[in-house]
């Protein structure tokens, strides 16, 4: 139809002066003949040009409406395998429209696929990222709540994490001092820290161990420290971690044990001296007459005696300790057996110049006790506060009862040289002496731990002591009356 | 070695004795002390030819004796020799420091004393002839 169209029109513009076969001129037949002799000319251009515009008009639409099917493809369903079905030109197709469509929606699946890739990974990374947050507060948290003190430094020596311990023992924020180097923030006093925890980084070994003090507060503190490096995963050593555990209770109580053991060896070898000098003396015909051999004999026995006593003072403290004594408790009266001892001190308090003096017996003292135990711990109450008052000086033992409490209390006061208010707390302390008074006296430091064992886990009672340097001091102990025991009254 | 004084000094008195005994036995003149600080004093005033001092005792111990007696010019020169029950003996470079010519381990025999009393005097008295050799 389109050619018909186009062959009338041309047939018009070309052919229709021809087939008239005469020009008559406008002149003779005027506008409405001239307008007639080129009728057919412009009838066939304005059917030419309308023709033209048709199809021109026709390819546009042809072209917008592939191109707003292409539009509304790709914001529609893009899974659609062949877009351009729909609408009232779904007849106008074209079909490198569709290849293009087509083009684009496989473009578009495999970017869609690879957004939902990228979506997972991106979930997954988020997920990752979530755990390892976890996984750091977790381990924050531990290294939080460790009692010892805790730091983690990074290549270059500065702080990546601590905890409270370690912020205590060094005096900084351990919240708020994340990547500061780390020799800033204990201070110069701490330079043998610094140093061997960069030494130990450098040297990338194995865990290094050292003793180290630190000064706390008003105390100087021995830590045991341990450093290990922490690896990257190509095995680079990207920092250390510095676990710190105070030891400084265990140092003493080693330095205690050594100082017991040294003054344990020298109260058993001093009175093993006398009687293997003695001895020796004996044998080799030094002691020249009888009266002297006498002497050498009666320092022998003493001095055995004294080494008897020694070694079992160590095993008592020990079995008691240990749970093995054996106990034979039966009601006696406390004055009394107080009275005893008294008699036991007294050539020891003569020859100090030290008076020692009583009360007479009481009622109603009776209580419920092993009797050589409890001789022990009078005779070292009394021992000592012999031994710590100077010559000229008094102790004085009295016994009170206390019937609403059902309680017999003794004490030994002494005008001695007294305890400081720092050490009163340690006297009852297996081998504690006193500093101060160790030059005053001898001892082991394990009389009066003796006496608290046997009052308070034999006996079930209470020791105490108050005391003033240069006054003296009074030390004493509660008991259950007998009668409330016997009737088995808890 | 007649006429050689001893100070023996220890705050066990049965040890002194004992020791005092077996000195006078073979011609020493003897004095004792029970702890530190009245061994410095007799050290002054008597200067014994040698000093048997006991490690450990109440108001100045033996090492503090020593180091007295070494800081003064009086009693620099006197040797001593250490008696000691401790558990351990007096370190080498602290020995040398204080020049303590020797350590006895209690327990101890008389007679081992004895004879390092007698061997150090002896060295000291060679030492002094010497020393007047050169000067003469």
């Amino acid at each position: 139809m389109t050619i018909t169209v186009l062959c009338v029109g041309a047939w018009c513009m070309f052919v229709g002066p021809v087939v008239e076969g005469h020009h008559v001129s406008a002149d003779e037949g005027g506008p409405v003949v001239a307008v007639m002799q080129h009728g057919p000319i412009i009838l066939g251009g304005c059917i030419l040009m309308a023709m033209v515009a048709m199809l021109l008009g026709w390819h546009w639409l042809k072209l917008a409406r592939a191109i707003a099917s292409i539009a509304r493809f790709i914001q529609s369903d893009t899974t659609t395998k062949d877009p351009v079905h729909t609408g009232f030109f779904s007849s106008l197709r074209i079909r490198q429209i569709n290849t293009l469509c087509r083009t684009i929606s496989e473009h578009f699946d495999q970017c869609a696929g690879r957004v939902c890739d990228y979506e997972k990974q991106i979930k997954e990374l988020q997920l990752q990222l979530q755990l390892a947050h976890n996984r750091g507060k977790n381990v924050e948290a531990i290294i939080y709540s460790i009692r010892d003190a805790v730091i983690v430094t990074d290549e270059y020596d500065r702080l990546l994490m601590a905890n409270e311990a370690a912020g205590h023992l060094f005096s900084f924020d351990f919240k708020e001092s994340h990547r500061k180097p780390l020799d800033e923030l204990i201070g110069t006093d701490c330079g043998e820290f610094s140093e061997f925890l960069s030494h130990s980084r450098k040297s990338k070994g194995q865990a290094t161990r050292r003793e180290i003090e630190f000064q706390e507060q008003d105390e100087l503190k021995t830590y045991d420290c341990i450093v290990s490096c922490v690896y990257d995963r190509n095995q680079k050593v990207t920092g250390v971690v510095a676990v710190m555990h105070d030891i400084t209770r265990e140092k003493q109580i080693q330095q205690m044990k050594t100082d017991f053991v040294s003054h344990v060896s020298h109260e058993l070898k001093t009175p093993l001296a006398s009687i293997t000098a003695y001895s020796e003396m004996l044998a080799d015909g030094e002691a020249n007459d009888e009266c002297t051999r006498r002497e050498f004999y009666s320092v022998i026995q003493n001095q055995a005696q004294r080494l008897s006593r020694l070694i079992e003072d160590i095993l008592n403290t020990s079995r008691i300790e240990s749970g093995l004594v054996k106990v034979q408790k039966e009601p006696m009266s406390l004055t009394l057996l107080i009275e005893e001892q008294m008699q036991m001190i007294k050539g020891f308090a003569e020859e100090k110049n030290v008076e020692v003096t009583g009360q007479k017996p009481i009622v109603f003292d009776q209580v419920h006790v092993d009797k050589d135990m409890m001789s022990q711990v009078i005779v070292n109450l009394l021992s000592n506060a012999v031994k710590y008052t100077p010559a000229g000086g008094a102790v004085r033992v009295e016994t009170t009862v206390d019937e609403s409490a059902s309680l017999a209390r003794v004490t030994v006061r002494d005008t001695g040289v007294g305890i400081p208010a720092d050490e009163i707390d340690h006297v009852f302390d297996k081998f504690y002496r006193v500093g101060a008074n160790k030059k005053q006296a001898k001892g082991t430091g394990l009389g009066l731990n003796l006496v608290k064992q046997i009052v308070e886990k034999v006996h079930d009672g209470k020791v105490f002591v108050t005391s003033q340097v240069g006054v003296g001091s009074t030390f004493g102990f509660e008991l259950p009356l007998a009668t409330r025991q016997s009737a088995g009254i808890v | 070695m007649a006429d050689k004084r001893v100070l023996v000094v220890d705050d066990e008195i049965h040890i002194v004795h004992v020791v005092a005994i077996k000195l006078r036995n073979n011609g020493y003149e003897v004095l004792s002390a029970d702890n530190g600080a009245e061994a410095y004093e007799l050290a002054l005033k008597d200067k014994p030819d040698i000093i048997v001092t006991d490690f450990q005792m109440p108001i100045m111990s033996g090492m503090e004796l020593i180091e007295k007696l070494r800081q003064n010019d009086e009693t620099k020169n006197i040797p001593v020799i250490m008696l000691t029950a401790r558990s351990f003996a007096v370190p080498q470079e602290q020995q040398d420091e204080l020049r303590i010519s020797g350590c006895l381990s209690k327990p101890f025999s008389p007679k081992e004393l004895l004879s390092h009393i007698e061997d150090i005097l002896y060295q000291k008295e060679l030492v002094g002839e010497e020393s007047k050799q050169k000067q003469s």
